[in-house]
């Protein structure tokens, strides 16, 4: 699914480099649920963007579903993150304009889902999340855990294939992060996306079937 | 999609209200403006459009060389025989029509009334779009007795209006009543219509037509030519020159001034000065109101710019999101631009209900005729979309395209930077500044003009002389009322002449302008009547001789003049001096006038001589009253005018008031100027007030780390206002030369006028400074008194 080569990134220093990761080859197949972990600074995130086509190596090959993503076109690439990849942040990154509802609803106006299609799947998810009561409610009015929870119906409406999580506990309580946790190993084992997810949490990464560490970026497998 | 844009736009304006309420109102105002001046300005340019073939029809006048120098002088009035010469012998000359309007007495039965009058040709229905309810073409012009009224007219005159065709009227033409027959019902005239009548009647039946009629030395009457449509301007001009030599030789050899032909198209009519039908505007004034309006919307398309980058930064997060959720550059962009359009629609909506409020009052300050109606006009409606949406896309488009353009990450992080070291915001900023101050001191320079014109000594009276324009009155009249007028208290003493001083309740201004040959050299100039004790009542200076008088009996034969004239005569003693004026008859200097502006202040003193008129001549009537309330001395004045001649329409008016209505087109502009700078100053402030807030919020931190550290409050707020100050200097440095160079080519319309005084850019300055200070202060005291531990606190 997932399959890097070579991938490299560094940014400029005065007439130098200053390498972020270097060499990374790196698979990730249909289904598996990996955790990344490292110290602070080690690339995690980069790493993690490059995956979601945030960010573009320097060097190396990217192959999503076994096409090159890494020198894709705006469009493709923006199509990619309609259909294909959805992210869940730290920072929750809720719209603070838009109801719960409406926050749900937003990736599938962008994939231009009819409006009756629209309703019954952010009616199925908000169900599934148990989040129906709040529908109506605005984000700053819901705790973190619940935000949280929103964000990741967010990402599960528009049915990717390959969620990437950054640090998606980092600000919550350890039984929120818990149950967040489990909520993905369900998703991952009922539902067959794929996870990858960035953590500092032993706890949280044995949820996943694999361990990913990253080092001064490298991999130390 | 959309609604989902338009929900997110609407709670964003909710949310915050300060910006949404500076960017409605700033732009609802300065949309009510743009409104309001391109509605004017496009009034001016609408007129006579309505016209089938107003790209053939050409008024005829004749551009005059004065005495050598490089002055030229346009007239309108041309020969009598000229129209059928021009018919017979230049191919493609399709119809012509003399015209001549007067505002005259008609009688229905014992009913009189006074109806605007112009004297025409038969072809005047051929080849003007002025359709006829009742009677065909020219048909209803076909006898010398026939006149055309308007419905409005025929309602007037006649109970029963359809009726009119056939009825009797009589029209007093020069003194006599003449009788005339209706012969047909014109549609009443379109209010952007040059020319404007409630009768025409054949030029024909003038009874001074027949004087006049074959002559090629006195030129009378406008003429106005119908073109086939490919016969071109400048060919047909070529021809009308090539006319010249054979009709016209005689008349210049006898001192009629050479001349050339002009034309002057149909389409101009109205904003040409040259134009028999020029409607008093000058043509350039509609171009100022369309760059006033332009330049205020931009001043309030720069708020919305700057108001709206600085809050996307609070939103980049959202737009990151949006990116990474899959959305296209493209929709964040239309995202964005629609939030500015409902904006820009509510402030429209706002600009549009303020429009109609103040319509009224613009109208009656600025003496305009604005209508809603002319909003029925597709072309008007779809103008002003147009423009509305060109509007929506500069204030809104262009920070809609800057945030677009932003990466995911950089957003998603937060660290948004669209305004590297505010440089776009700053420029914008001094633009605004920049045009406030050039309008204000503009106005400040006009207003300085008007008020010198005012007070500027113009060699005669103005105060205490009150002009009676004598409209048709005979010289029975005009005797019976200078005996009357003798026995009043307040008055000194009575003159008449055949032209006013500025212009009076008439409306009316007009010159002669002779040519003649002195000591061989040939000299033109401008030439008046008068009647007795002229130069005495209108409170002039003799520079030497005397004053016409009944004394000498011999007075007919003698002229006087002004200095530049005795100047141009070059003789050492002008008084005795024989002038042998052609048809007026060989006459004797016996006085020299010291220059006085027979015309407005916009030209110099043109040579004059004045002669001593036949009663028949006389158009004004001058008394020169003492009296410590003019008011009610005039309201007499025309009580007795009234009594004398009950046919007189127009009443009797101080010279400072002619004066005034001379320069009204100055004034009317210098107030919209005034307004306009206003309103600039309002918006550009509000924008600045909105900017400082939202600086003053993103330096929060730094400020409450600064009291903390022990900064003064005054030493804090010159800290914030500094940066705003520096905008508003460099603002007024750029603006200072521009204002200089407008105003400089403005003062050129003025033969006489201020010098543009260095004082008047350090006064403006002074107030832009101290207007942007309190605005900033209102902001920057109130951060400034913040406790720090508060916002350092909320980090
Ligand atoms: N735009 C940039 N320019 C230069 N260096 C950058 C830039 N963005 C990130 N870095 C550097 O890249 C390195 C890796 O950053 P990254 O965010 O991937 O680390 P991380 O492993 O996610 O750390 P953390 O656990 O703290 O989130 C850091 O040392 C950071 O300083
Ligand atoms: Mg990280």
């Amino acid at each position: 699914m997932i399959q890097l080569q070579n991938i490299t990134k560094y940014y400029p220093v005065g007439l130098g480099r200053n390498f972020i990761l270097k060499d990374i080859d790196l698979t990730i197949n249909e289904g598996e649920f990996v955790s990344i972990m490292g110290p602070s600074g080690s690339g995690k995130s980069t790493l993690l963007h490059i995956m979601g086509l945030l960010e573009e190596p320097s060097e190396g090959q990217y192959l999503f579903e076994g096409e090159r993503v890494d020198k894709m076109n705006e469009k493709k690439r923006t199509q990619l993150h309609r259909g294909s990849i959805g992210f869940v942040f730290q920072a929750y990154h809720l719209i603070d304009e838009l109801t719960v509802y409406e926050n749900i609803e937003t990736p599938l106006l962008y994939k231009n889902v009819s409006a009756s299609e629209r309703k019954s799947r952010v009616a199925d998810v908000l169900d599934r999340f148990n989040i129906v009561a709040k529908k109506d409610l605005f984000p700053n009015q819901l705790s973190g855990g619940q935000q949280q929870l929103v964000g990741i119906a967010r990402a599960i409406v528009a049915e990717p294939r390959v969620i990437l999580a950054d640090e998606p506990t980092g600000n919550l309580h350890s039984d929120q992060a818990k149950s967040i946790m489990e909520l993905f190993k369900e998703l991952n084992e009922k539902d067959k996306i794929t996870i990858v997810q960035v953590t500092h949490s032993d706890v949280n990464a044995t949820y996943g079937n694999r361990i990913i560490q990253l080092r001064d970026g490298h991999i130390r497998s | 999609m959309l609604i989902s844009y338009l929900k997110i736009a609407w709670r964003n304006l909710l949310k915050q209200k300060v910006f949404a309420l500076v960017n409605l109102v700033g732009m609802g105002a300065a949309l009510c403006a743009v409104l309001l001046l391109s509605l004017t300005a496009y009034k001016e340019w609408s007129f006579d459009r309505f016209h089938e073939k107003r790209n053939h029809i050409y008024q005829i006048v004749n551009e005059k060389v004065q005495n050598g120098n490089t002055s030229t002088m346009v007239t309108n009035s041309v020969a009598e025989p000229l129209a059928a010469a021009v018919k017979a012998e230049i191919p493609g000359v399709k119809h012509t029509s003399y015209i001549t309007g007067f505002n005259l007495p008609v009688r229905v039965g014992a009913n009189v009334y006074y109806l605007h009058t112009q004297f025409a040709n038969r072809d005047f229905f051929n080849m003007f779009s002025f359709p006829l309810v009742k009677g065909i073409g020219d048909e209803a012009l076909r006898e010398l007795n026939q006149v055309v009224i308007t419905e409005a007219t025929a309602a007037k005159l006649f109970s029963k209006a359809t009726d009119a065709v056939g009825k009797s009227i009589e029209i007093n033409v020069r003194g006599q009543w003449q009788p005339y027959i209706v012969g047909g019902i014109a549609e009443n005239i379109p209010q952007n219509s040059s020319i404007r009548f409630d009768l025409v009647a054949r030029v024909e039946s003038d009874p001074y037509y027949n004087e006049v009629k074959g002559k090629w030395d006195v030129s009378t009457n406008p003429l106005l030519v119908e073109l086939e449509p490919g016969v071109s301007q400048a060919s047909f001009e070529k021809q009308l020159n090539a006319l010249k030599p054979r009709y016209y030789a005689k008349a210049i050899q006898e001192g009629m001034t050479d001349f050339t032909f002009k034309t002057i198209s149909l389409n101009d009519f109205r904003l040409d000065e040259h134009s028999y039908f020029f409607g008093g505007v000058n043509k350039y004034y509609p171009w100022l109101m369309v760059i006033l309006s332009a330049l205020i919307i931009s001043i309030a398309c720069i708020n919305f710019i700057n108001l709206s980058v600085a809050r996307s930064l609070g939103r980049s997060a959202e737009i990151g999101l949006r990116k990474s959720l899959g959305a296209f550059n493209g929709q964040v962009f239309l995202q964005f631009w629609m939030e500015s359009f409902l904006l820009c629609v509510l402030a429209l909506v706002l600009g549009s209900i303020l429009a109609v409020f103040i319509l009224p009052f613009y109208n009656r300050q600025f003496s305009q005729h604005i209508q809603w109606e002319m909003l029925q006009d597709v072309k008007v409606i779809a103008g002003i979309i147009i423009i509305f949406f060109l509007i929506t896309l500069l204030a809104g488009g262009f920070p809609a395209w800057k945030i677009s353009r932003q990466h995911i990450l950089t957003m998603l992080k937060g660290k948004m930077n669209i305004n590297k070291g505010n440089y776009v915001r700053n420029s914008l900023i001094v633009v605004q500044f920049v045009v406030a101050v050039i309008l204000f001191s503009c106005t400040a320079i006009i207003w300085q003009q008007l008020n010198y014109i005012r007070n500027k000594p113009l060699g005669y009276e103005v105060n205490t002389i009150a002009s009676i324009p004598l409209d048709n009155a005979t010289p029975a009249v005009l005797d019976n009322m200078k005996q009357r007028l003798s026995q009043f208290p307040d008055v000194k003493s009575v003159s008449a002449g055949m032209n006013n001083f500025g212009i009076g309740s008439d409306g009316n201004s007009g010159n002669w302008i002779i040519g003649f040959s002195f000591h061989g050299q040939m000299l033109t100039t401008k030439f008046q009547r008068v009647d007795y004790n002229y130069a005495g009542t209108m409170g002039m200076q003799m520079v030497e001789g005397r004053d016409f008088s009944k004394e000498f009996g011999t007075d007919s034969s003698a002229i006087l003049i002004n200095e530049t004239m005795a100047k141009q005569l070059r003789v050492k003693e002008p008084l005795g001096t024989m002038i042998d004026l052609g048809p007026q008859g060989n006459l004797k200097v016996v006085g020299v006038i010291r220059d006085y502006h027979f015309e407005s202040l916009r030209r110099k003193i043109d040579p004059l001589i004045i002669g001593l008129a036949k009663p028949n001549d006389l158009g004004y009537l001058f008394v020169n009253v003492r009296t410590s309330n003019p008011t009610a001395t005039l309201d007499k004045i025309a009580r007795l005018w009234k009594e004398v001649n009950p046919l007189a329409e127009n009443s009797p008016t101080y010279l400072n008031d002619n004066m005034r209505r001379m320069y009204e087109d100055e004034h009317r502009f210098s107030n919209m100027l005034l307004s306009g700078a206003g309103l600039a100053i309002i918006i550009t402030c509000m924008g600045l007030f909105a900017v400082t807030v939202l600086a003053t919020a993103q330096r929060k931190k730094e400020i409450s780390i600064r009291k903390v550290l022990g900064a003064s409050v005054s030493s804090i707020v010159t800290l914030l206002t500094r940066d705003f100050l520096v905008l508003v200097l460099i603002a007024i440095v750029i603006a200072a030369p521009l204002s200089w160079y407008f105003m400089q080519k403005w003062l050129q319309h003025f033969e006489f006028h201020v010098s543009v005084p260095w004082w008047i850019f350090i006064v403006v300055g002074a107030i832009a400074i101290l207007i942007a200070v309190v605005t900033i202060s209102l902001q920057s005291i109130k951060a400034a008194l913040s406790n720090p531990v508060k916002s350092l606190n909320r980090e």
